[in-house]
């Protein structure tokens, strides 16, 4: 065979429209850093001050526990961020409870057309509010300063978010198993039972471990306006400058929801792995 | 002979792991519940003065609207640099947090570790550190946005590349490319799809958070908020929520549109 | 010339991938590696540019040695040899071009490769080895939308951007149907006659062994079990490699015999 006639190199397709789009992205970038009236000569002064500060929190860390005042700080501190966590947790029960139904009634393949559109819109409405909001406006003057308040915000806040992972996850299922089930005769809810609910079930109870690791930082944040836990607590020590306060309150935030973390992020993946990790476990003990 | 009778094997125990699972789930509750002193009842009584005051939010100021505006477009452009800078640092810090792209494991577990940290604080906690370092106003909340999202993105970003494919990566090896290049040429174009999926979802957060972040001295429509909060003028705050809602509402919508094209 | 001297090969599991090979392959051989999967013929392809370490013994491409060789003395060495793979290792997500740029990574500072911005010099290289296997026209089409064997003859423009002076092939037909895998095979053939480029290619299928190999290999258990001119390795050698008897997994589904290394 011969060598083919020489081929004429293509021309490069118009980089124009990329390039365009590269630079319109950077045009908004500077716009909104110019528009700001920011102090930008404090931002020189941030190093120094993060090692100052820093220090002073790392002393005060240091400090001997067991003496007052500061066995007071570990001890309020780690009462009140038991706290956030405890909201954080009745919070995700709420909303686990509350967006399991409204998951099936938002999914295309469990509800006809004209109950998923209003629910898919009322869950992106409830989505759309910040747990901030909800506090203020509704909980705060119904039920009080305290933490139900915020465990409440958290509950209803989440059941956008949850109601929509929920829906896409059983909007993802195989088809198959749920046909067998219908095929057997069985009806609408028992199909839900026994065709749906085993596919979705692990992967909705991770989404529900998931918002409780969210919720547990929306929890401090809410504290900060008075919803309890540890937010009020770390706001009053940053009030007063009280860097020993502040570095106690920090560390026991950062280790006991580094702590939570890992364990949800266990049994998440635990429950996700299910079956195969339950197979594993047989052959261990059988042998 | 006959054939030998098949013994029935004994029903196993049932699953230890989904009861436990959600007998732990009940007792925990029901401390939780009680250490927060759950309490639904205001809620069918005494709730005249309760739901007076949320009627109060009901009824916005329509005049208000106006002053809403440069605020609100501050927390847009607070949240557009905190995300931009954000994704930059973070992709950098995905890079060194993942055992493909380092292979120093000094680096990736130390690199792990303080993103880790990083992720543990609320950005209200943000807020207030960097208020106290560089005072009260827009830098702050900037600041703290960007320390926020580097820890989210960073970690996301890293699981994305762990799940790369590494066909490309060992070709790009085996033609004498370093690390760097390893990681612009074979990495780079492999997660950047997700990449810009995390991105659109942490502006959709700082937009958010913005509001608690104004209470702490960090600017946007926050401070807004706070400021009408304490002077009582519940009329101006319920305008200020429309507007945030209807807002919020659409950077959802839109960010999801943006994040389906991604996907495909 | 590349030259095992008692080259082993110990995998951190226990395994031995090579049990002391000598061999001596001179520049410009078109050799062939054939054998069982695990016999070691993967294993021997790799540790040419370094991707499997060398346990013991000595090993040298040209004036390198790439036993004990440093990660920068290992770069070198993968710039002057390239590989091809059996999943073609290409990035699915970018252009034909910028895959064959790959090659000319090793040569290419740091700072334009994150820039993703190329020297003339090194498109025009790109172009050519694009020109000279025959798919210039696809320069600037995503790689993931072309076939199978056009895929492959873009990893093979991207070995020839590194300009190399050796190529090596794992595997590189097990994945195309038989039309294209001899297409592929006669590509090799003749890049090895025109450029004088050593190439050694890993196989399983025996008539492509045969029919393109200039030399032989046989190898079963990490050893070489053959070494010699096609026209000596009839079937009762490669039973003799392989352990048993031929069977039609060893060769192509229809594939005419006439084929050798007389056509073109």
């Amino acid at each position: 065979m011969t060598a083919p006639s020489p081929v004429v190199r293509p021309r490069r397709p118009g980089k124009l429209r990329y390039v365009a789009l590269q630079l319109a992205v950077l045009a908004v970038i500077a716009v909104c850093l110019t528009s700001l009236d920011a102090n930008w000569s404090r931002l020189l002064d941030a190093p120094a001050a993060a090692w100052t500060y820093g220090t002073l929190m790392v002393r005060g860390v240091l400090q001997n526990p067991f003496a007052e005042p500061h066995l007071d700080y570990w001890l309020t501190s780690f009462e009140l961020m038991g706290q956030s966590i405890a909201m954080a947790w009745v919070g995700t029960v709420i909303a686990a409870i509350l967006s399991f139904p409204l998951g099936f009634l938002a999914a295309s393949n469990t509800a006809p057309r004209w109950i998923v559109l209003p629910v898919r819109q009322l869950l992106n409405a409830i989505r759309a509010i910040p747990d901030v909001i909800l506090v203020i406006v509704v909980m705060v003057p119904v039920f009080g300063l305290g933490p139900m308040s915020g465990a409440l915000a958290l509950g209803v806040g989440s059941v956008g978010t949850l109601g929509k992972l929920a829906s896409e996850a059983i909007e993802g299922i195989q088809p198959g198993p749920v046909e067998a089930v219908r095929a057997s005769g069985a009806r609408p809810v028992q199909v839900i039972r026994w065709g749906v609910i085993p596919q979705v079930l692990p992967e909705i109870v991770a989404f529900w471990l998931y918002r409780f690791e969210v919720n547990i930082r929306a929890g401090a944040i809410l504290g900060v306006v008075g919803a309890g836990g540890i937010g009020a607590y770390i706001g009053r020590a940053f009030d007063s400058r009280d860097w020993d306060r502040i570095g106690i309150a920090l560390l026991v935030i950062v280790v006991v929801t580094m702590l939570v973390d890992a364990i949800s992020g266990l049994v998440r993946h635990r429950i996700i792995a299910g079956p195969v990790a339950r197979a594993a476990q047989l052959e261990r003990v059988v042998g | 002979m006959t054939a030998p009778v098949a013994v029935r094997p004994p029903k196993p125990r049932p699953a230890l792991g989904m009861w436990s699972l959600l007998a732990a789930s009940v007792v925990i509750t029901i401390v939780a519940g009680s250490a927060i002193d759950f309490d639904l009842l205001p809620l069918f009584s005494d709730t005249t003065r309760g739901w007076f005051i949320v009627s109060q939010f009901f009824a916005p100021d329509w005049s208000y609207l106006g002053r809403t505006v440069a605020p609100l477009l501050d927390t847009l452009a607070i949240a557009v640099v905190a995300t931009a800078f954000g994704c930059v640092l973070a992709l950098g810090a995905a890079m060194l947090a993942s055992r493909i792209t380092t292979r120093n494991g000094a680096i990736y577990r130390t690199s792990k570790a303080v993103l880790s940290v990083l992720r543990s604080l609320p950005d209200v906690v943000w807020g207030m550190l960097f208020v106290a370092f560089v005072g009260v106003g827009a830098l702050a909340g900037m600041l703290a946005l960007v320390a926020f999202n580097v820890g989210i993105i960073a970690k996301l970003t890293a699981e994305t590349i762990d799940a790369v494919d590494p066909g490309p990566l060992e070709a790009a090896d085996a033609a004498g490319a370093n690390s760097v290049q390893r990681a612009r040429v074979a990495v780079v174009p492999q997660i950047l799809p997700n990449f810009a999926s995390y991105s659109l979802y942490v502006f959709e957060l700082n937009v958010r958070a913005s509001v608690v972040l104004g209470f702490v001295g960090a600017g946007g429509i926050g401070t807004q908020i706070a400021v009408e909060l304490a002077r009582f003028n519940y009329d101006n705050l319920s305008a200020i929520i429309v507007v945030l809602f209807v807002v919020v509402f659409a950077i959802d919508q839109i960010s999801g549109v943006l994040r389906r094209r991604l996907a495909s | 010339m590349i030259r095992f001297t008692d080259v082993v090969v110990r995998y951190p599991n226990g395994t031995v991938g090579l049990d002391g090979i000598d061999l001596t392959i001179r520049d410009g051989e078109f050799v062939v590696v054939v054998g069982l999967s695990g016999a070691g013929k993967s294993t021997l392809v790799r540790t040419i540019n370094g991707l499997v370490p060398v346990t013991s013994g000595e090993l040298a491409v040209g004036e390198s040695r790439v036993d004990g060789a440093g990660k920068r003395a290992l770069r070198d060495l993968r710039a002057r040899v390239g590989m091809i793979f059996q999943s073609f290792n290409l990035v699915t997500r970018t252009t034909v071009l910028k895959n064959v740029l790959v090659g000319r990574l090793h040569s290419t500072p740091t700072l334009l490769t994150l820039l993703g911005v190329a020297r003339k010099a090194d498109v025009e290289i790109a172009f050519q080895a694009l020109e000279r296997v025959g798919i210039v026209e696809k320069a600037y089409t995503r790689a993931s939308q072309l076939s199978g064997g056009q895929q492959q003859r873009v990893a093979i423009a991207r070995v020839l951007a590194q300009q190399p002076e050796v190529i090596l092939a794992d595997e590189p037909v097990a994945s195309l149907d038989p039309p294209t895998a001899n297409l592929v095979m006669r590509d090799l053939q003749r890049i090895n006659r025109e450029l004088g480029i050593t190439t050694i290619v890993n196989l399983h299928f025996l008539d492509l062994a045969r029919a393109y190999g200039q030399r032989i290999i046989g190898m079963r258990g990490g050893r070489i079990v053959f070494d010699g001119p096609p026209e000596e390795a009839d079937d009762a050698v490669f039973a003799q490699i392989y352990g048993r008897s031929l069977t039609a997994d060893d060769i192509l589904p229809d594939t005419p015999v006439e084929l050798g290394p007389t056509a073109t």
